[in-house]
């Protein structure tokens, strides 16, 4: 038995999980030293896919790419929204200190144009990120689109539904994201290329609305009627 | 004075013959289309001749290619040829209907010396592939005569002009039939001949016009000639033997059009920004497709890119018989901005706008904003969205810190349908737009829903609750 397990280690094909070397791969910070923490301390991954996976917009999904943001809009990197859901509100991007003229939102009408839109807008030297939200994808085309984000070097954040955390795909990052009790966001990581996946961690996104949640809620009482219906 | 007379033979041939790509026989038959006026070789090669009847070209070539002559068409042309002989010389004359007249006696030392003048013509008509006489006379009318006869040949010598001339038939010289019917039962049979006769005879024996014709040939009468101004567009036209069906039958016309296009504006210094293509269908009404770059643009690749991309978007609606590419926009080319070493360079700015450019000509003019802020304080105003533009301005400082606001804005504002878990701020009293009749009066909450969400909640004059925005 031991023969059998010895001739089996030797061979090249068995990969062995502690022997496993580390990949270096181009990333960009986050941001988030905890959320950096989790992902080896590396962060958004350059030339690659990165997935979050979230139920309903407005748990903060935003604001976890607002650093990023930020330094890539200073940098002169140009930063799309492919597709997004609801309106970017200009104050509050302009509030977090993220230049304007870097913004640029694209509408495609169909799915044909949004995959040939994100795969140009990734090879492009100009991009700095790109955030799509792309609905329904077959497998076959976040294959393609992997193969267009290798082409360049950018950061490039799909937004899908959580129901998808169960389906694989090639995406190099997939987050699942979700609200913590305390406006916080609760980042799950599904899959990290080149590392085991399972991390977890709650980032505190009370910030984004200026809530401190030691802080006691600042309504005013007034003398209408309270909300309810 | 010295004048260059180019005799093009057979131009509306070689402009049809230059947008096909097919090699089959081609003439070109007179309005009423009974006479070949023009054959390609393919088609003598087959035994036409011009001035044959067309029947009988028919019966020698049954797959022959007809196409009808039309002035119009044959003016445009010529004036494409005078735009670019312009490049060469100065002061240049379209002869209609198929000449040019280009004084070349002041270009000699630029060109150091006739025969390098004379080189650097045949040297673009062969790059053209054109069909041209050309003739040199001091006059402009011996330059005509001459070029016309197919006598041209390279020498500024006076008498030598002359000589050549006098060799040439009555009938060659181009006088009207009845002067020369008169002066062949003169006896004259050259112009030599004619050269010789007294002024003041011939004068009073013929009429004083053959006079008059006669000096300007010598040059001892003056014949000033207009010059020409190119007009100040770009304008080029493909016209096509056979229809074309497919979109990308059109590319080859094409890509030798925005070549052209490209060397015209590389010799007018400037760059263009929007092109319209006309296509040209036979019973239907033409397809006229605006092509806008984002930014200004002079290469033919990139025009050519864009506007394939464009006909693939946008299938042809019938076969095509001719198209048309109109430039008149021109904008003045920027010096290459000396932008610091490591900071943003030309490269980066073209990238960015060929990626704009693609990203417009396959999804549409509106597909691409940009968001601007706007002074207002009404939410749904306080922003704008605006056509992509590259844009280095500093950024604007604003006076405090502005309020905070939701990254997230809906379309419009959604009835709220539970009660919210948790109240955070509020409430934000937002009231105006009585002036322009948009009255808004909302009082602004930040709250938080059961499922995590935190949401920008108001609530109206008229007691109802709202979600108009998610903190993301």
């Amino acid at each position: 038995m031991s023969e059998l397990l010895d001739t089996l280690m030797q061979d090249a094909r068995v990969w062995q999980g502690h022997r496993h070397n580390k990949t270096i791969q181009p990333a960009e910070p986050t941001g988030y030293q905890a959320l950096d923490n989790q992902l080896g301390g590396t962060g958004w991954p350059r030339g690659a896919l990165s997935e979050c996976l979230l139920d309903t917009p407005g748990i903060g999904e935003l604001t976890l790419l607002v650093p990023l943001m930020q330094r890539l809009s200073l940098a002169g990197k140009t930063i799309f929204w492919l597709n997004p859901p609801h309106t970017p509100y200009a104050p509050a991007l302009m509030r977090k200190d993220i230049d304007l003229d870097q913004v640029i939102m694209i509408h495609t009408e169909n799915k044909g144009d949004f995959l040939w839109a994100l795969e140009n807008c990734l090879r492009s030297p100009v991009t700095g990120l790109v955030m799509a939200w792309p609905g329904k994808l077959a497998a076959r085309e976040i294959r393609r689109l992997q193969l267009a984000a290798e082409a360049g070097s950018n950061v490039c954040v799909l937004f899908r539904e959580r129901y998808y955390a169960g389906q694989n795909s090639p995406a190099a990052l997939r987050l699942e994201l979700e609200p913590d009790d305390q406006q916080g966001l609760k980042v799950n990581v599904v899959k990290r290329r080149g590392s085991w996946p399972g991390q977890r961690c709650s980032l505190a996104m009370a910030q984004r609305a200026d809530l401190f949640h030691h802080e006691a809620p600042r309504v005013v009482q007034g003398p209408w009627l309270t909300p309810a219906r | 004075m010295l004048w260059l007379y180019l005799h093009f033979p057979h131009l509306l041939l070689d402009h049809i013959r230059r947008s096909n790509e097919s090699t089959d026989a081609l003439v070109i038959v007179e309005d009423s289309g009974q006479k070949v006026i023009q054959a390609c070789p393919a088609a003598r090669d087959l035994g036409i001749n011009t001035g044959m009847r067309l029947k009988t070209a028919l019966g020698l070539a049954p797959d022959l290619c007809i196409v009808k002559a039309d002035q119009q068409q044959e003016a445009r042309t010529l004036e494409d040829q005078a735009r670019w002989l312009y490049r060469y010389a100065a002061h240049i004359v379209p002869v209609p209907p198929n000449g040019l007249l280009a004084e070349i006696g002041s270009l000699q030392r630029l060109y150091g010396g006739l025969s390098a003048v004379w080189q650097a013509v045949e040297d673009v008509l062969h790059e053209r592939q054109l069909t041209a006489w050309p003739g040199i006379g001091h006059t402009p009318l011996a330059a005509r005569l001459i070029a016309r006869n197919g006598k041209g040949e390279c020498s500024s010598d006076k008498n030598h002009i002359l000589q050549t001339l006098g060799q040439m038939p009555l009938l060659a010289a181009e006088f009207d039939g009845r002067t020369c019917t008169r002066l062949q039962r003169l006896g004259l049979n050259t112009l030599k001949e004619v050269f010789s006769l007294p002024p003041a005879e011939m004068a009073r024996r013929l009429s004083p016009e053959t006079l008059v014709y006669i000096q300007k040939i010598q040059g001892s009468r003056p014949d000033p000639q207009t010059p020409w101004q190119p007009p100040h567009y770009f304008r080029q036209q493909a016209d096509f033997v056979q229809e074309i069906e497919q979109s990308q039958g059109l590319l080859f016309p094409l890509q030798r059009i925005l070549s052209e296009l490209e060397k015209d504006l590389c010799w007018r210094q400037q760059d263009t920004d929007s092109l319209l293509l006309v296509l040209q269908h036979r019973h239907e009404e033409a397809t006229r497709l605006h092509i806008r770059t984002s930014g200004p643009e002079h290469r033919a690749e990139a025009f050519l890119s864009l506007i394939s991309l464009r006909l693939e978007q946008q299938p042809l609606q019938a076969p095509v018989i001719s198209l048309r590419l109109i430039v008149k926009r021109f904008l003045d080319r920027e010096a290459p901005g000396g932008q610091d070493l490591l900071g943003e360079n030309q490269d980066l700015n073209e990238a960015w706008h060929t990626l704009m450019s693609r990203l417009q000509a396959r999804l549409g003019h509106n597909a691409l904003k940009q968001l601007t802020p706007q002074a207002d304080h009404r939410p749904e105003r306080a922003w704008s969205a605006s056509d992509v533009r590259r844009t280095n301005r500093a950024s604007t400082t604003t006076i405090g810190q502005p309020p905070q606001r939701p990254l997230w804005l809906l379309q419009g504002p959604q009835p709220l349908e539970e009660v919210p878990q948790a109240w955070f701020a509020g409430p934000e009293r937002i009231s105006g737009g009585w002036w322009d009749g948009q009255r808004v009066h909302r009082d602004y909450y930040v709250a938080q829903l059961n499922n995590g969400q935190l949401a920008w909640v108001f609530r109206d004059i008229r007691e109802g609750w709202f979600v108009h925005g998610w903190f993301g």
